[in-house]
Order: structure tokens, then sequence, then C-alpha cells
């Protein structure tokens, strides 16, 4: 790579912390990597520092009650949620986005804060943590708060983050558990790609949500609908959400037609 | 800044720029030039190394966040000069050709061998799916896998139609 | 030279020997380029065109060449050499104007990476952006920009190739045979239409490199990751008017070619900074993204077709009109519109044939050789047209293909006679035909139907090729016997991974007597000290090469056996040999080792005879001539590789999402050298071309702005996406004049790949394609009869890869007629 910068990995997430409060010039957090040095490559970004979030105990676990529901720390992998018993048993559809995010060595590094932070449009994670009410735990030296994930887009590649905050865990409800959920992406190959749409149906406590990725300039999730909604109704409350685009991947048109098309499939398949 | 990492049971410590890759620091200064880069940029896999016991895409990873690592390459698999399992297999089942992929391919085999001992043909292709070859065609890659796992079924490679 | 290739008597044909070269690859120990570090070497990097067509006005180089370790800069101005294969049209680096989006304009040799990055970085140059001509079409027009307006003023191989000066026109390959108005006047019916393809990238997993130390005395050595190292030397020799014998040109293991690596590229400009940096080596190794626009990638194609039939189903005539996007430099597109011009019409006999080819220039990266040479392009239009002609006539298009096919006694359109040895194409498509159960869905495939919703449908498509290749095309073998009676082989083609250095052991072994194992083939190439071959390309290795082996091998045993006559006191005619001695045929204990006599024998008192054992065998194409340019008419072909693809293809009948159920490749390969070599060729080209069918393909937006040079948006196949069968099989009629019968099959499998999967969605869901790559939403638009997406070329650089309908300059549909 051609920029430099410094690199710093503390091991105590209140250096971490403070270290955030007080460091001069642009900073970048480097949990997998698989975004940040990308784009430090293409040139996109060029920070002056990067701090490795790695280092802390606990960075990367993941903790299940049944009270309390799912934590996920702040480095936790895309292939550690594959892995997890638990998180196959309580939340199989954080398991199914998982499954479709890149390629195997990417989700050795890849973490699931780090899927959300970089708020793509085609967020693989994103349409699950909807669906799932996931919210987001914020610190700074200072402060703590839980941003719940609907707030935390704000458009392509933009969060209500402000500049010395870190994401610090996400929590998954109790009552989203066992909830029962299918995700679809459409790609250009089998194999690892961007989703050209994505679409999650879920059925929680009795009712359903649907949450679409790569068709808005973030990742979308409709009201709570009926579970016996009637396939009219479940398309319209999904295409007053989405706005898609043409780009090169496809047309707006297919999009368009796509996650309604998803929508139908995956509301049968979750009600089967 | 000064790192320490084990690559292949050998120890080095090593100065070494914040910004230098794993696969740079590898290939460069360690001369372990296996390990190849087909686009440095966490697609293609060709730069697939154990890092900490896990698979990843070294042009995608920092030197310096190997500090105090364990890393294994293609050049750790062979033992002795005697070739792995998987290498034998690669060998006989015709599953190289230009070769460039094969460091990357057979990293990923092993982790794929190591949390499924017996993977079908399926687990196969969805574990090697982020090491593109644009050779083979994948098929005798699948089928070495299949063998070293005690998975393969001998079969004729080619059906024949000749002259009467 | 097969006297006999019955398997029975064969020890090493027809056999799956392992591989030669891949002890090293295996353990991460096999040298390429790019491994290489050679001591105070320096490293380079391009600026590149941001746009596709500009004068450059002004170019400032003062703060580079001030950044400490900075040892050259060169722009366009220091150098005045043009390059180019036929058509020399090309700068090392642009003068005056840039053609193509990422074309060189200024380079930078520094002692890292990183600084010469920094480097080129702080080079500015100032352009006067000017309207580009992106659109082949568009630039085939009476009033386009011309992308070379002195083109008349290029020198070019004249016997080969006809620019038209004051067009874009680079090339323009003509072929008559017959009458067609008259053909098609006879004809009951009429069928046109017109067929595209974008241009893709080869995607070698090692991209392209060159390590180049311009030496004292103008002595130079390269060092590269190419296919061709004697035309590497040729080319650069004629660049820079240098003797042959002060190049030298080093090719160690390469990390696969695909024809992309066939000419000359990087070389000439690396030697020019290692000149100016006063003789220390400088390598560059493009990145993946300059793999995509700085080096060249596959032309684009729009193929028109007009096909007259009889009422019987016999084409009477065919009109063919060929148009080669060449992008900004001829190279080797302008042979790609020639090969494919005399090939145009795939494996089926045209009474009266007409052939108009033109190699087009735009403002795009250019075009150069890629696996097929043209075939996979022009075999997407034929082999559709064919399955499109069939059901408009009512015949079923296996029964339409087989009525039309080459067979022996057939003329070729130019003008060669087809015999029994030639191939047979029709065994290779019953193969296939039989393989997938074409023609009805199975039982089994029905239930399946009923179950999923989908829909099952089966396509075949044929395909030909011969080598495109010069009438003088030569090779040669130098087989070395060792003190120990193992031999080394010495050729000049090279090991990209296609596997022909095992081949050629194998048939070397055979034709020896010897072991396997105590036959080794040299793997680095070097022009100082292997014989020449003219490229490694077209897939005449193994014919070529393997002959030029086996006369080498005749050559080391007549020296052998006239030695062995002399210590034995016997005739040459009475002696025979085995792996490890010659002996006397009736006097079997009469015999002297080869060890012995392989470095030269010396009798008990020390009087010696003979001398090193080595085999000389030069081999040189025969019987082909140049093409009539008027007419085309010749002989072109040394050896023509027929094929057949057969798919399965299940497709979604709402969305257009379609999976390759199975696929069945047949080649009528003469004689299987090596089966699991052969499969590997077979299944990896095949893969490759499915690629090519599903998703690759350039994308532009309409200043000419490459919008994906990067694996992000410009996937190739993964393991994933594997079709979930398939099945590989070698037909076996053998050519006269290849090595056991052998040809050459190395490009075949990735032709036609396309049009089969075209042919299976449509008689899966009636989508009529028209152009490759085949994506979910283009089978999704021709079921819904939705006006095609034409997104080569996109109308806004941010997005949208809408274009107008009505944009699109000819009319696509079928016009049919009476
Ligand atoms: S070089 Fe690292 S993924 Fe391609
Ligand atoms: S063997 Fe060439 S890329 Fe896999």
């Amino acid at each position: 790579m051609i920029h430099q910068f410094s690199y710093m990995a503390p091991t105590e997430l209140d250096d971490l912390l403070a270290l955030l409060d007080t460091t001069k010039g642009g900073f970048k957090l480097l949990a997998g990597g698989t975004d940040l040095l990308v784009n430090i490559r293409n040139g996109l970004l060029k920070p002056d520092l990067v701090i490795d979030v790695k280092r802390i105990a606990g960075a990367g676990a993941i903790t299940y009650d049944v009270e309390k529901g799912l934590q996920l720390g702040w480095a936790t992998t895309i292939n550690d949620i594959i892995s997890s018993t638990e998180i196959a048993k309580h939340y199989p559809l954080l398991q199914a986005c998982a499954c479709d995010l890149a390629s195997y060595q990417v989700r050795n590094r890849a973490t699931v804060v780090g899927n959300i932070v970089n708020a793509s449009p085609c967020s693989d994670m994103a349409p699950a943590l909807l669906c799932l009410d996931a919210s987001i735990l914020v610190a700074t030296a200072t402060t703590r708060k839980t941003i719940p994930i609907q707030k935390f887009f704000t458009g392509v590649k933009q969060t209500v983050l402000q500049p010395r905050e870190m994401v610090v865990g996400i929590t998954i409800p109790s009552h989203t558990k066992d909830s029962k959920g299918v995700y679809r992406k459409l790609k250009r190959i089998q194999g690892h790609d961007l989703g050209i749409v994505g679409v999650a149906v879920a059925m929680v406590e009795g009712r359903l949500r649907i949450a679409v990725s790569s068709a808005a300039p973030t990742p979308v999730i409709t009201d709570d609908l009926p579970l016996d909604v009637s396939a009219p109704d479940a398309l319209y409350a999904v295409e007053r959400i989405i706005n898609p685009i043409s780009d090169i991947r496809c047309t707006k048109e297919y999009r368009r037609f796509m996650v309604s098309e998803f929508t139908k499939r995956l509301i049968q398949e979750v009600r089967a | 800044m000064k790192i320490q990492v084990t690559v292949n049971g050998i120890a080095y410590e090593k100065d070494v720029a914040e910004h230098r890759t794993l696969l740079h620091f590898l290939r460069d200064d360690l001369g372990l030039t296996g390990t190849k880069e087909g686009c440095g940029a966490g697609e293609c896999g060709a730069c697939t190394v154990y890092f900490n016991g896990k698979t990843v895409n070294s042009c995608m990873v920092l030197a310096v966040e190997a500090n105090g690592g364990t890393i294994e390459t293609i050049e750790g698999e062979a033992q002795d000069g005697v070739l792995s399992r998987l290498q034998d297999a690669f060998d006989r089942h015709h599953a190289v050709q230009c070769g460039f992929c094969t460091a990357g391919m057979i990293m990923s085999a092993r982790e794929l061998i190591h949390h499924t001992p017996h993977p079908t043909v399926k687990e196969i292709q969805d574990g090697l799916e982020g090491n593109f070859c644009r050779c083979t065609g994948y098929e005798q890659i699948i089928e070495a896998i299949l063998d070293a796992t005690g998975g393969y079924r001998e079969k004729e490679e080619l059906v024949y139609v000749r002259e009467q | 030279m097969y006297e006999n290739n019955d398997p029975k008597t064969l020890t090493y044909v027809g056999k799956s020997a392992l591989r030669k070269d891949v002890g090293d690859k295996l353990t991460g120990k096999a040298m390429y380029v790019s491994d290489m570090k050679l001591p105070g070497m320096l490293y380079a990097q391009v600026k590149k065109s941001p746009h596709a067509r500009a004068r450059i006005v002004h170019i400032d180089t003062a703060k580079a060449e001030a950044l400490p370790g900075v040892r050259a800069v060169l722009t366009g101005d220091d150098l005045s050499y043009r390059i180019g294969l036929y058509i020399v049209d090309k700068n090392i680096l642009a003068k005056g104007e840039v053609r193509h989006y990422g074309e060189a304009v200024a380079a930078v040799a520094a002692t890292s990476l990183e600084i010469a990055r920094k480097a080129v970085d702080l080079i500015e140059v100032e352009y006067e952006v000017m309207q580009p001509v992106l659109n082949h079409m568009d630039a085939m027009k009476e009033d386009a920009v011309l992308v070379h307006p002195d083109l008349g003023s290029y020198e070019y191989l004249e016997s080969s190739f006809t620019p038209v000066p004051n067009t874009n026109i680079a090339n323009w390959t003509k072929l008559r045979k017959g009458d067609v108005e008259k053909g098609f006047k006879e004809s009951a019916y009429i069928v046109e239409r017109e067929y595209d393809n974008p241009s893709v990238q080869h995607v070698p997993m090692e991209t392209h490199v060159a390590i180049v130390q311009w030496g004292p005395r103008d002595t130079v050595t390269i060092w590269t990751s190419a296919q061709s190292p004697f035309t590497v030397r040729n080319l650069f020799c004629h660049t820079f008017s240098l003797p042959l014998g002060k190049v030298r040109v080093i090719v160690p293991a390469v990390g696969g070619g695909f024809g992309g690596k066939a000419g000359i590229h990087l070389e000439p400009l690396v030697a020019c900074l290692s000149r100016k940096a006063g003789g220390l080596p400088v390598k560059f190794q493009a990145t993946r993204e300059e793999e995509f626009s700085l080096l060249p990638c596959r032309s684009a194609l729009t193929y028109r077709i007009k096909t007259g039939v009889s009422l019987e189903g016999k084409i009477l005539a065919q009109k063919m009109e060929m148009f080669w996007d060449a992008g900004a430099y001829a190279d080797y597109a302008v042979n790609v519109t020639r090969a494919s011009g005399y090939s145009a019409s795939g494996p089926y006999e045209i009474p009266n044939a007409w052939v108009d080819a033109y190699t087009v220039y735009t403002n795009k990266p250019y075009g150069t050789a890629y696996r097929g040479f043209g075939h996979v392009e022009f075999h997407w239009g034929v082999e559709r047209h064919m399955d499109l002609i069939a059901k408009i006539i009512g015949i079923d298009p296996l029964e339409f293909r087989k009525k039309n096919a080459l067979r022996p006694g057939s003329i070729t359109l130019t003008g060669e006679k087809i015999t029994a040895h030639t191939g047979n194409v029709i065994a290779c498509m019953d193969a296939v035909a039989k393989s997938i159960k074409y023609g009805k869905l199975t039982a089994a495939e029905k239930r399946r139907e009923a179950e999923t919703g989908k829909k099952i449908g089966k396509g075949i498509a044929l395909l030909q090729k011969a080598p495109a290749m010069p009438s003088n095309t030569a090779t040669a073998a130098v087989i070395k016997m060792n003190s120990d009676a193992s031999v080394t082989v010495n050729i000049g083609l090279t090991e990209i991974g296609q596997g022909s250095t095992t081949a050629l052991a194998q048939i070397v072994a055979e034709r020896l007597g010897f072991d396997l194992d105590k036959v080794y083939v040299k793997l680095e190439k070097d022009t100082e000290s292997d014989p020449y071959d003219w490229q490694t390309v077209a897939s005449k290795g193994l014919l070529m090469s393997g002959n030029a082996c086996i006369l080498a091998c005749e050559d080391m045993l007549r020296k052998g056996y006239a030695v062995a006559s002399h210590i034995l006191k016997a005739g040459v005619e009475d002696l025979a040999h085995d792996g490890e001695r010659i002996y006397v045929k009736h006097d079997e204990e009469n015999s002297i080792s080869w060890q012995k006599i392989a470095v030269g024998y010396a009798y008990p008192d020390g009087e010696s005879i003979g001398g090193p054992l080595i085999g000389v065998g030069s081999y040189i194409a025969q019987g082909l001539s140049n093409l009539d340019k008027q007419t085309g008419q010749g002989k072109p072909a040394l050896d023509w590789t027929f094929g057949a693809h057969g798919i399965i293809c299940e497709v979604d009948p709402v969305t257009g999402e379609y999976a390759v159920r199975k696929i069945a490749s047949a080649f009528d390969v003469g004689k299987v050298v090596n089966p699991s070599l052969l499969r590997g060729q077979i299944v990896g080209g095949m893969l490759q071309g499915l690629g090519t069918a599903v998703c690759e393909g350039y994308i532009y937006d309409e200043a000419g702005h490459l919008l994906n040079p990067s694996f992000t948006d410009n996937k190739i196949p993964t393991s994933r996406d594997l079709p979930m069968e398939i099945e590989t099989i070698a037909v076996e009629s053998s050519q006269i004049d290849g090595p056991y019968g052998a040809r050459g099959v190395a490009e075949h499998p990735m032709i036609s790949v396309a049009p089969a999967l075209g042919n299976a969605i449509q008689s899966a869901v009636d989508a009529d394609l028209l152009h490759m790559p085949i994506r979910a939403e283009d089978v999704w638009r021709a079921m819904h009869n939705h006006h095609p997406i034409d997104n080569w070329i996109t109308k806004t650089p941010t997005g949208s890869c809408r274009s107008d309908p009505a944009a699109r300059r000819h009319t696509p549909d079928a016009a049919i007629s009476p």
C-alpha cells in the first residue's frame, strides 16, 4: 500500500476510547479490514492513524442469555456467527445472511459491526439485524448510548455515528429470538458477489417483517405486517420503502421486480 | 514497528512499516514467494495463508496485525520434503495447471478439511469459493480434495468415441 | 506422424501420466517473474490516461524527477519507437494524443514500488479532452472521428492485411466463394439476424509482469511472463533495431496466459526505463486494475448473418459481416478478424459464401488474442443462428446441423477439401446429444419441473477451429542424452499451464522406448539456449512440437545406432534397442548400454568414438498458403479440431434466473495423449467459456471510462459456478500428420459454450437471446419481450445501465421471407 499511516492496538477498551477522544488527525478503526484496507489501497481513504480494535479481550465475544438476548462484540466475525450453535438455534436469520456474505476467508476477518458501520446499501447483515430489532451500542470516552438499528443508517455509506464514537457491540433482544427468517440474495454468479438485491423475511412474534438491501440508499425494513397479509399488501409495503437505481449490476426495473418476486416467495417459505 | 511472528515454525523479529500488508511482508521481507498476489483487494484468494489458525487473504491484513501471531504458508505444507496428503492428491488429480492459485487453494482446502473432515462436493465448492482458478475449472481440484479425505470414487476420465 | 497408435501397443501415449511441471508449483518453490528480485532492481509504475480520447497538452515531470529514489522518468516525447504485431500503430507511451482510457502516458522507475507510485502521482498531465468514438458500429460511419488519422502511413504486414486509410478500418478481410446472390435467389427461406458480444478480460491469475535489464553494449535481458519468447525477441529487436543475438528473453513459470500474453506488451517500456536508469534491472507488474485497461482485452463483435436455405434444409448461400472492435490499437485483432473470416460459417458447408470482416478502431482498451481467437465470439452468432433457422423452417436443430455439417468431401469456405482424417464433427454432436438426452425431457426431468416450477431446456452447439498462424510456422526440439541415459528435452514452447510439457515428454518416452521418469523437459524458456518456436498459441503446440520431438528422437536414435554399429560390429539395420541398451537383433547378448555411449564411447584401450548424443528435430507447417486477398481462397489450416457442447439448463420462468445442470463436451482430438490433461483443458476451457456466457464483459460510460476494471464488478466463475454434472468426451479420428494421430484442443473447449447455453435457455422458456453474456435480467427481458439492455456503453458515468433501445443501430429481429 502506498499511503502511510501509524498503527496502534490498545489492549483496554477504556484506553481505546480515550485514544479516540484525544487523537489528532484522521483516524480509522481497524477490525476485519476487509473494507478499510481495500479503501486505503484504492486511495479512497487516507487516515493518519489506524487503530486496531481486536487486541482487547472480549472484542469478538458472543454471549447469549434467555432473558437479555444475544450480545455481539465489536470484533465478532461473520464466521463466528456461522459457527455459533446458539445463534443457529435462536437466530437462524442472522446465520442465513452471514452465509451469503463474501467468501470463507473474508468471513474469517469481516465483522458484523464492520458490515453495518460501513453502511453499504448492499450490506448482507443489515436485513437480519433490522428484522431482529438489533440495537447498536455506541460509546465515547465518556458516554454510552444505544441506537436502534432502524435509526442507524442515514444514507449511502452514512450513519448517525459521530467522528469520535465507536460501536462497542450489538444487542439482539430476546423478544426476537427463535423467529423464523429467510434471506435471498440475487447475485451475478453463484460464488461470492455483492448483492444485486437482498430480501429477508422474518416472522417475529406472530407478525411479518420484510427487510431489503441494495434497493434503496440504505437497507430498509417494512412496518410489521399481519402474518396472513395478502401478497398485494405485502408488495405494497415493500414498494413504499424501496427506491432502486439502475447501475452496472442491473436496471432498476429488474431490481424492483426481483424484490417483489423474492418477497412473495419468501413469505410463502416463512409461513410454510 | 518491530514485530515478532512465527512463520512455518520459525520465529522472526522484523522491523516493518505500518502500512505493509502481511502478503508483502511474507513475500518481500521473508522471501516466502510461494504465496501469490492475484488482485491485492481481497477478491481472488491467491494470497490465502493461515493466520492464528484461520485462513485469511493476506493482502487484506497488515503485517503489524500479525505481531505475536503465527503464520503458516505453502512453504510449510510439505514436511521434510514429503508432500502432504493434499499436495499429493493435487498432483495425482492434475489439480494444478499454471499453479498460480495453488498455494491459496491448498490453504483453503486445509482449512475446509480441518472443520469438515469428510466434505461433500458441495461443501468443497463452498469452501473454495474465495479462491479463483482460471485454469482448471475446479473439477480436478474438487476431486483431489475428495481423494485426500477418502471420499473419492474412481471413475473414467473420458468417454471415448473411436473410429470403427 | 502416426504409424501406429493402437492403444494396446502404446506404453505412455494415451495414459494419464503425472504432470512434469507441478513439483515446484505444489510447494511454492516454482519461480514466476512476479517472484523474482534482482540485485539493484528498480520498480516501475505508469501514469495512465483518465480519458478515452484527449490531446496531451503538457506533461510536467519535474516534481517526480525531484523525488528521492526516482531513477528514471519517461514520457512519450522521450521515445520515438512504434510497435505493433501486424500494423505498427502504437507508441510505447502515448505521444500527442491518448486513444483509450488507461493508456500509459508516462512512466517512472524508482528504488521502491512506493516511491514509484508517489512519483507517478506527482506527474501532472494537462489534457484537452476530445469526443471519443466508442461503439464500433459508430466508428464505421463515414463522418466518424478517426482514431488513427495517419493509418495510411503505417507500416503493416501486406501479405495478410488490408487497412483502409482515412477510415477506422484497420483491416478488411474478404472471402468470396461461389455466387451468393444466385444462392439467395434459389433459397426458399432467408434468415437474417445480428448477434453481439462485448469485450472481456482473460484474467490470468498472474498479471502481466516483466523485468528488463538494458546492459552494456546494448545487450538486453528480458524476464517476462509471456507465452512467446521468440516473438517478444523478434518484435523487440525490430522496434529497437537490435541484432537478435543481443537480446535474450527468459520465461520462467507463467501464471496463465490464455492469449493475453501472446504478443509483446510491457517489455519495450520497461526496457526503455532500464536504459534511462543506467542499465539497472527494472520490474513492472500490472495491478489487477491495470490488467483490465492498460493491457489488452478480447475484442467485442457484432456479427450479422444472412442465410439462404432450401426447402429441404440445405444452406445454399450465406452472407457474413463481422465488425470487430479493435479498440485503440490493432495488435492481434486484425488477425482475429482474418482467422474468423475464413472460419466464419462454423463447421458447415456453405456452397455460396460472402464474408466481409472488419477490424474497427475505437477509443477503448485494445483487443488481442484470447483462447479461441475470435471463434468464441462468432460461434455465438453462428450457433444461435442455426437454431433460429431450424425453428423457422420447422426442422429439428440437430437434423438441420447434420444436413449441413462438414463431412469428407465437403469444401470449406477457403476451398479446402475435408477428408476422413480431418475430424468428425457429427460424431461429436451425436455424442453430446446422447449424453444430455437431447430433444426430450426424461420422466425424472418432467417430475422435477412439476416439483420446482422451473423449466428445463436442452441446447447443443458445434464448433471448429484451426490454428491461426502464418503458413511458414515452425518449431524445433533438441533432445540431449545425459550420461545416466536419461534425456533432457529443449523446446521453445512455453508451459503456461496447458500441460504440453507432460504430453511431449510422453511422446518422447514412447518414441524412444525409454522410461518416462528418464525424460526431463526444460521448463524455463530462454531464447539463447532453446531452439526456436514461433509462439505458444493457436493450439498448435502438441501437433507441431510433438512432431519435432518425434523427429528429434529419431535423429538421436539414428546417431546412437551409428555408434553402436561400430562397437557391436553389426549393420544398423540389424540393431534394436530398449530403454537400457542397443543390441543386435539376432544376438541379443551382443549389446551396448545407452549409458556407455551417451556422451561418447571409450573402448577398453581408451580409444573413443561418438560423442554426446543429441537429436534435433525441426518441423514446419506443410502445405499451407496465403489467402487470396480478394477471394479469401487458399489453405490456412494446419488441422481442424471439431467439437460440440450439450447443455441441460434449468430456468426460472418468472425471474430468468438459471442454473446449468449438465454440460457434455466432445472434441475430435485425433488421439488422446493424456486423458487427465485433456480433461483439465476441457473443463477449464468450458468454465472459462461459461464465464463469458454468464456474466463477463467490459462496461463503459459514455465518456469511455471503463466502469468495471476489477473483480468487484467483473466477476469470473468460482468453484460454486461449476455445472452440476460434467461429461467430457474424446472422439478419435486420427490426424495423419499429428504425433500418434493427435491434434490440438487447448482453445476449443471455450468455444460454443455460450450458444449451447443460449439454445438451452430458449428451449426452456423461449427467451430469444442475441447478445452475450446472458444475465438473469437478459433472460427476464427476453421472456417478456422487453427491450434488451445494451449496457456495454452506458448513458451516465455514475450508474444507469439502461440505454435507449432506439439507439440500437440495427434491428436485430429476424427477417423472414418469403
Ligand atoms: S491477492 Fe489477496 S485476495 Fe487477491
Ligand atoms: S492453476 Fe492456473 S489459476 Fe489455478
